[in-house]
């Protein structure tokens, strides 16, 4: 798979690792990519069912991860998640009739929203996952959410070039500009922004140590 | 009256058996029908200018507005005749050779 992402020309790729994998073994799959000349940046990727299990895994990981990424399964969980400033990414499962990006979310929204625009419609066969996601890029671009575009890959067979992941965005209703954009400069500054702040020297926002104590 | 300018898309085919030209071209055919319809298929005109079967790659041109259409058709191609088969653009170009500069 490192291989093919090499070839597709990705520079960085989100790795999403379960939260319970060893370090060792997190550290010899980023190997991996890196010898094959692509940069990886951690992701973790919740599902929690409640509110209150959303915000245990926040404190608990939020600051392990390069990203935080939720999926949302039911509207008190979407909710808590737009809202929520720990919460870098949220998605939505297309093959979820009850819930969809709507512009209540939108609203609250104050990380970013992401399509799985290639895991979400491929051996899709009917027109309805196409409609949906559809429906939420318009929600999405009215409300000038910042949006990021994802293949969703799992494995090698469903990996596409970010060429082809933003092509499919503009069939389904982005610019070229904001295509482009959600696959590349929007999810590298939620990665820069978010290594700013893991940093030792980082206080708050807009505060950091530039001179340690004691020099 | 002047033709209408056509894009070039350098392919690369992800197959574990080696891909024939026919092969490759009712794939791209019948995803752009599935996706598309005989009107989109029309717009797009997909057309294979050239394909190697040793190295899995193929140029495909397309009616230059349609060309988004055309590598949202090539990535949601999954698999040719039960066997599964990804396609990958590599390159966009307005000539051949510009293409042709990443063959491998």
């Amino acid at each position: 798979m490192a291989d093919l992402l090499s070839t597709a020309h990705y520079a960085t790729i989100g790795l999403t690792v379960a939260t319970g994998l060893l370090n060792e073994r997190v550290r010899s799959m980023r190997r991996i990519f890196e010898e094959h000349g692509v940069n990886t940046v951690l992701r973790a990727d919740f599902k929690p069912d409640s509110r209150t299990e959303l915000l245990r895994l926040l404190r608990r990981f939020r600051n392990l991860y390069d990203v935080v990424a939720v999926r949302c399964v039911n509207q008190q969980v979407a909710t808590v998640s737009c809202r929520d400033r720990r919460v870098d990414i949220v998605f939505f499962d297309v093959a979820n009739r009850n819930l969809s990006f709507s512009h209540t979310f939108a609203r609250l929204l104050r990380g970013a929203v992401e399509f799985n625009v290639v895991s979400d419609l491929l051996d899709q066969t009917d027109w309805w996952a196409f409609s949906r996601v559809h429906k939420a890029i318009l929600v999405a671009r009215e409300h000038h959410v910042k949006i990021i575009l994802s293949s969703g890959a799992r494995n090698y067979e469903m990996v596409r070039s970010p060429f082809q992941v933003s092509a499919l965005a503009m069939t389904l209703g982005l610019t070229q500009e904001e295509s482009i954009r959600g696959v590349s400069s929007t999810p590298l500054s939620i990665v820069r922004e978010n290594r700013m702040k893991r940093a030792p020297e980082y206080v708050e926002q807009g505060v950091k140590i530039i001179i340690p104590s004691g020099q | 009256m002047r033709a209408m300018a056509r894009r070039y898309i350098l392919v690369k085919i992800v197959c574990d058996r080696r891909v024939t030209n026919e092969e490759f071209h009712e794939a791209l055919i019948n995803s752009t029908k599935r996706y598309f319809g005989e009107l989109g298929l029309s717009r797009i005109d997909p057309r294979i200018v050239k394909f190697d079967a040793e190295s899995s790659t193929a140029i495909v041109s397309c009616e230059q507005p349609a060309t988004s259409e055309l590598e949202s058709a090539v990535a949601l191609t999954t698999r040719y005749a039960e066997t599964p088969m990804s396609l990958l653009v590599l390159r966009v170009s307005g000539t051949v050779k510009g293409a042709a500069r990443r063959w491998k």
